[in-house]
């Protein structure tokens, strides 16, 4: 009578919608392709024009490579549990300066310098959250305007430009140039190649090194990790390194583009890039998703960029819908994952 | 309750029980961990909305699908864990949601008035102003008996509640209990410990894998025949020692310290051997366990592993000596419950696994079906994420992941905690495979029949000092609770 009746449906079996089904057979590249045929379709009803040119292909590529580069770092924050490094912006920013200020010591001790004073922010973020235990968005935003206030001091509210540094020869200068204008066989970027150089070693870590599984179970667990005998503190601070690594690279090429060092040069990539990696599937949870994925978020948002922009809707509208996508996607995630079983949050 | 059921994922923790209570009196409900008393209590209290089966109360069948209704019809819980907010004041904890008012604010001098006769009620006479925080843990468990009473209960259900209390606090209680009963309220109460349970109840329900085995008057059933039913076999019989060679020291302890938390403890562990730590809850044995495995440095004292000194900053360091520490909280110290059976059980030997840079799951495998078959870890798929499995299969995983690191000091800090009996089963007989493989075990454990059952010696530690070895022959559940209370011949 009271006896509980056996039951064969289960909640937890995966991909009963339509949408539910292609996702898991496509994963983040069919959104990416459900997108491109959205832009196809306005173009075909004469809403847009010229969408499915390669002109404008290399256009959406172009603008997923920069938000993608800085999402290569920053999703292994977010993958760490850490949710995002804030200090992305004024990093990036800081970057630009340091290399325009290094030029005239010639062009590869300024990258290193540049690059090294990235670090060095990655290195403070990694220990104040890592060792210490700060609350990551909270610190990294504080950085963030700490750096800019750096800024503001050392340079006096001022913007460098590298050809008017003295002391710096033309072929500096073009060298620095060359960092966003550079064309491997006179068509692909150097940016794009840098990008798919840095998703084939991030995917690599993640899943084909010590340091990925242990960063997994750190983004699972942090306690687990601790109690398993996991340096927690150093993995994590390897994390942020990561992360600020990322942003100088994509601060260097930024800088190169606009032949200018300014405050400005990173501003929202920070949130651009949480939204990036979230799509991707690395979930603020932590412990979860993949480079690839990362790389697909990217896409998507290159995509979806580029469709407002030829709508004509403006920077502010356009804020405003990556930020509902941002809500929606955190939203089904966290559903998913509850309605599945696999997530106790 | 009429045959009440509640399946968990993979388990039925109440299977069919029927349970009555009457006016006035005290019904003691007695089981092992793991026998469904809690999960009965809780459905009880409204925290299940999809348990079958019917629950009456005064003849009337009533559904209690939340704590609220629960409340509404007079039930109320007291809970091992304190329910009280620490910063807040007496006063407003026991008023908690119906503070009396006057007009929009609160009437200072009605809730003093209140807290006050509630207080009194229990016996206590404290000022009523003052935070948790402050007063004893006995005096904020009397607190809390308060506050459910003033919700003006007609059942009480109390679950060890003298865990935390002294002796004269246990007295004080029971006479609230025989107050409380004189009132016409029925009291359910839950205990391991049976002198108690002889003492206060009037009959007695016990409970074994989900199961009632009996209720009886307990003028008509004796402390052995109750323990037999909770067991299901005596003790001895239980466990079925086997002869373990016992070889020379492992690990060597000398005086080691962590100030304020144990003090010159100085012992061995031998190969093979399993050695049994008793004590109360803060006794020092988890603080102990957390320095022999390196989470935390020791003040004092030196530990040699194999003759080397044992020595690191960091549970990788002692890890990579050999140590290894399951520790008591399996949900958020023990497992990752997000990820895959098999990663978790992998996670210690990372290293292992790694050649060059390249770490592979898949060198693995072969381990992780190994101790999944050892085990029998339910279901046997090492996809499945942990959280899905059941307490016990949870506790298998937690286990078979330290099997895994290979240790020559395997340290298990209340090892089969909360799990059904049959997984408690296997983890025993694979800790004492483990000893006869060579392995030192030590043994810290709150079950009494557990450390009695397994232990080939049995260290009583008291106030953080050790204060008596037992061996096998001199063990048995009273003579530890009494050394690990401090009392019996030292």
């Amino acid at each position: 009578m009271a006896k509980v009746a056996a039951t064969t449906a289960d909640r937890r079996t995966v991909g009963s919608s339509l949408a539910g089904r292609i996702f898991n057979v496509t994963g983040i590249y069919g959104i990416a392709i459900l997108f491109l045929a959205l832009g196809a379709l306005l173009e075909a009803t004469g809403v847009i024009h010229r969408f499915l040119t390669p002109e404008n292909m290399l256009n959406i590529v172009n603008a997923a490579t920069m938000v993608g580069i800085v999402a290569m770092g920053m999703a292994f924050v977010t993958y760490s549990g850490n949710f995002a490094d804030m200090s992305v912006p004024t990093t990036m920013g800081f970057t630009g300066y340091i290399c325009i200020a290094l030029l005239k010591f010639g062009f590869l001790p300024a990258l290193l310098g540049a690059v090294v004073a990235a670090l060095l922010i990655g290195l403070l973020n990694g220990f104040v959250v890592g060792k210490l235990k700060a609350n990551p968005i909270i610190w990294t935003l504080a950085v963030n305007y700490m750096t800019m206030g750096i800024i503001r001091l050392v340079w006096v509210n001022k913007q460098i430009y590298p050809d008017m540094q003295q002391g710096v020869g033309a072929g500096t200068v073009a060298l620095f140039d060359d960092i966003y204008r550079y064309r491997l066989f006179g068509t692909i970027g150097l940016p794009i190649v840098i990008l798919a150089v840095m998703v084939a070693l991030g995917q690599f870590v993640l899943t084909k090194t010590s340091f990925g599984a242990r960063l997994k179970l750190i983004g699972s667990s942090l306690r687990a990790a601790k109690f398993t005998g996991v340096h927690v503190e150093r993995l994590v601070a390897a994390a942020f390194v990561l992360s600020a690594f990322a942003a100088a690279v994509a601060g260097l090429a930024v800088t190169s583009l606009t032949r200018v060092g300014a405050w400005y040069n990173g501003t929202g990539y920070d949130f651009m890039a949480v939204t990036v990696v979230v799509i991707g599937g690395v979930t603020l949870a932590g412990g979860r998703g993949s480079i690839l994925g990362v790389l697909g978020g990217a896409l998507i948002i290159g995509i979806l960029n580029n469709i407002t922009t030829l709508l004509g809707i403006g920077t502010f509208s356009q804020n405003m819908i990556r930020g509902a996508i941002f809500i929606v996607v955190v939203g089904i995630n966290a559903k998913s994952l509850r309605s599945l079983g696999r997530d106790d949050a | 309750m009429e045959r009440v059921s509640k399946r968990f994922p993979g388990t039925i923790a109440v299977d069919e029980v029927s349970f009555e209570v009457y006016a006035g009196e005290v019904h003691a409900l007695v089981g092992e961990n793991g026998a469904g008393k809690s999960t009965l209590m809780k459905m009880l209290a409204g925290s299940f909305d999809d348990y079958t089966g019917a629950i009456r109360i005064n003849g009337r069948e009533v559904k209690l699908h939340t704590p609220t209704m629960a409340k509404k019809y007079g039930i109320g819980m007291i809970y091992q864990e304190l329910s009280l907010a620490r910063p807040i004041s007496i006063a407003e904890n026991l008023l908690a949601g119906r503070l009396p008012r006057k007009g929009p604010f609160l009437d200072k001098g009605a809730i003093k008035k209140q807290a006050r006769a509630l207080l009194k009620r229990v016996g206590l006479d404290l000022d009523t102003d003052l935070p948790i925080e402050d007063i004893s843990q006995h005096e904020a468990q009397l607190v809390e008996i308060a506050k459910v009473l003033g919700n003006n209960p007609c059942i009480l259900v109390m679950d060890e509640p003298t865990s935390a209390l002294s002796h004269e606090e246990v007295e004080r209680l029971f006479e609230i209990i025989k107050t409380l009963k004189n009132r016409g309220i029925s009291i359910v109460y839950i205990s391991h410990h049976l002198p108690e349970v002889f003492r206060i109840a009037d009959r007695v329900t016990v409970m074994r894998d989900g199961k009632k085995i009996t209720t009886k008057p307990i003028a008509e059933i004796t402390r052995e025949e109750i323990v037999q039913m909770m067991v299901g076999r005596s003790v001895k019989e239980f466990y079925k020692r086997d002869e373990r060679a016992i070889g020379g020291p492992r690990l060597v302890v000398e005086g080691l310290s962590r100030f304020g938390f144990f003090h010159d403890v100085s012992f061995e562990a031998r190969r093979g051997e399993i050695l049994g730590i008793c004590g109360l809850s803060g006794a020092g044995r988890t603080e102990l366990a957390r320095v022999l495995v390196g989470l935390d440095r020791a003040d004092e004292g030196r530990m040699e592993l194999d003759g080397r000194e044992l020595k690191g900053s960091s549970m990788a360091d002692f890890l990579g000596q050999g140590v290894a520490y399951l520790t008591e909280d399996r949900k958020t110290e023990g497992l990752a419950l997000r990820l895959p059976v098999d990663d978790n059980i992998l996670a210690p030997i990372v290293d292992r696994l790694t050649a060059g840079l390249f770490y592979s799951k898949r060198r693995g495998e072969a381990t992780v079906k190994r101790l999944i078959g050892e085990l029998s870890i339910y279901p046997p798929d090492p996809s499945r994420p942990v959280g899905n499995l059941s307490g016990g299969n949870q506790q298998k995983v937690l286990l078979a992941k330290w099997l895994a690191s290979e240790p020559k000091l395997l340290i298990l800090d209340e090892p089969t905690r909360g799990v059904d009996i049959g997984a408690k089963m296997t983890i025993h007989s694979s800790i004492e495979k483990l000893a006869r493989e060579g392995v030192a075990v030590i043994l810290i454990s709150s079950d009494l029949p557990e450390l009695v059952g397994l232990s080939d010696r049995v260290m009583i530690m008291r106030k953080g000092h050790f204060t008596r070895e037992m061996s096998f022959a001199e063990c048995t559940e009273e003579s530890l609770l009494l050394a690990a209370n401090g009392e019996g011949v030292a």
